[in-house]
């Protein structure tokens, strides 16, 4: 441990116990998304992972009509990094494929391999973790889908945590 | 200020191209619908806080819109239900005008009424209760032609007019005013669109984590910017506003709610609606108590315990399927409360474009019954 994490271990130590640290000089809770299920390479993704992937923007309407833009990985490249079918090999029994994405109250929206893949449904789905270049905190955060083409909002997980993949048809 | 813009449009301009109305809206907040035949305008809204504070505009002399309607109380009154002018009781509790402009219902319980300038008439000439109690032809608008002030107010709100002492202009006016009661200041206003996280305590953080929890569910009704599912802007206006049965009351019977507080039944006839009202905008909540359309419940905390319990009444059968319980510990409940504090916005209940303009008349506080 050199000498700057000490201090900053002590900083954060301090600060819980006195309660007297601000907010602004608390780390951010890290971010963590766990894809499991019936994939080659389950992974767990911190938020350095999510940094060095192929990172993208969606922009959509806020509520007061101004656009913001979500930044953060796809949800298809993330399931592709898992070894998840997509391309030529989402064909026959792998098109009955699901992800079942979860958040950290338990709220749980399915996407369908099909509705993802370039070829097929296309949709941009996105894992973000920046809102307007900003990290995304409090009861959105740390990380949340965007679906920037459902009418309805309810399938863009705030909270998100797990991604859990299905194989119908083994 | 506004007032000074006011009257510097009067100077600089001719009156009938005063169209000096800007919305200046803060984050996260669209523009709100406003009716055609009635633009926003600095001179409008001046007047319409004028009227709204005017005691001339009662029965007894002694009541304005601003009795039941007190900025310090986040316009409401503090009364489980308002008194009119003649002492008569209403059946509800009056609602904030916070962000009214946004309603996309205007009461507790009737889906009809949906434009301030309409809704306006109520309190005036209402019956059913008497609320200001004023009557055709008794004289109002003569008394407020006598007042100096008001010649000039109204010819600058109603500049095309050749007598704008209406009673439309009236209304017209007090809805413009109405329209302008918009909170956007309180802290979690800066924490959450202007994220200065130092704004509101992390009690307050974990609270608002809670409230967007899916099992507690306040966000499924309490929604949007304005936390309220009967919210409206310019874009959709039209769309048809849900009301709830949050399981407050289950009497025997078809009207499961005590008479004549039944809900929008009382509109529709259809026996589902029986106790469907309005979700009301969580927004300056700590400071509307007591809460419900007719303020049985008195505290935040109470509030809580309703909810928790799946409601009071939990077997109503119209009762919303949101309204399932849920389990709380006294650091979520501590935590709840505490987020809901953060909506208090003591910006709009000391500024002065929303105060009483009349120094000499002062509105009376109501007399205890």
């Amino acid at each position: 441990m050199n000498y700057r994490t000490l201090a900053y271990s002590l900083l954060v130590l301090t600060g819980a116990c006195s309660g007297l640290i601000s907010a602004q000089e608390q780390p951010a809770p890290a971010a963590t998304l766990t894809i499991s299920g019936d994939l080659p390479r389950p992974l767990t993704l911190r938020d350095d992972d999510l940094a060095k992937m192929s990172r993208q923007t969606v922009s959509v309407t806020d509520s007061d009509g101004s656009n913001v833009e979500y930044e953060g990985v796809l949800l298809r490249d993330i399931l592709k990094q898992a070894g998840a079918p997509f391309g030529k090999d989402l064909r026959g029994k792998a098109l009955a494929s699901y992800v079942l994405a979860k958040a950290k109250d338990g709220y749980a929206v399915v996407f369908t391999l099909g509705e993802l893949d370039a070829a097929f449904g296309n949709e941009p789905v996105l894992i973000a973790d920046k809102r307007d270049g900003k990290l995304l905190f409090g009861y959105q955060g740390p990380l949340r889908l965007v679906c920037p083409n459902d009418k309805a909002g309810a399938r863009s997980v705030r909270m998100l945590e797990t991604l859990e993949f299905v194989k119908l048809q083994k | 200020m506004r007032r000074l813009l006011a009257t510097l449009a009067f100077i600089a301009v001719p009156p009938a191209l005063a169209a000096d109305w800007s919305w200046n809206l803060a984050k996260g907040f669209p523009v709100p619908p406003v009716p055609s035949d009635n633009p926003m305008s600095a001179a409008k809204a001046e007047l319409g806080r004028y009227l709204f504070y005017d005691t001339r505009m009662s029965l007894n002399g002694k009541e304005a819109c601003a009795t039941c309607h007190q900025q310090s109380l986040a316009f409401t009154d503090g009364r489980a239900v308002a008194v009119g002018a003649t002492g008569q009781s209403h059946s509800r509790s009056a609602m904030s005008l916070v962000n009214i402009a946004y309603a996309g219902a205007l009461t507790w319980s009737n889906p009809q009424l949906k434009k301030l300038e309409d809704q306006a008439l109520v309190p005036m000439y209402g019956d059913h209760p008497v609320e200001l109690g004023l009557r055709d032809g008794d004289g109002f608008l003569a008394r407020l032609r006598s007042d100096a002030t008001y010649g000039a107010l109204f010819q600058r709100a109603f500049p095309a007019d050749a007598d704008g002492f209406t009673v439309a202009n009236v209304t017209k006016a007090l809805a413009s005013f109405e329209r302008t009661i918009i909170s956007a200041r309180s802290p979690y206003d800066r924490y959450h669109y202007y994220r200065d996280d130092n704004a509101v305590s992390e009690s307050a953080k974990r609270g608002e984590v809670l409230f967007f929890n899916q099992h507690i569910g306040c966000f499924r009704c309490h929604s949007g910017f304005n936390f309220s599912d009967a919210t409206v802007n310019e874009r959709n206006a039209g769309r048809p506003i849900e009301f709830h049965n949050t399981g407050l009351y289950n009497l025997p019977g078809l009207l499961s709610y005590p008479a004549p507080n039944v809900g929008i039944y009382e509109f529709t006839k259809a026996p589902a609606d029986v106790g469907k009202f309005k979700t009301p905008t969580l927004r300056n909540i700590a400071l509307t108590a007591p809460y419900m359309h007719d303020g049985s419940v008195p505290t935040l905390d109470a509030v809580l315990d309703h909810y928790s319990a799946g409601g009071r009444g939990h077997a109503n059968p119209n009762k919303d399927s949101l309204i399932a319980g849920f389990t709380l510990s006294s650091q979520d409940r501590a935590d709840l409360i505490a987020f809901l504090n953060t909506l208090t916005d003591q910006a709009l209940i000391h500024d002065p474009a929303f105060s009483n303009p009349f120094s000499h008349r002062q509105i009376d506080a109501r007399h205890d019954p």
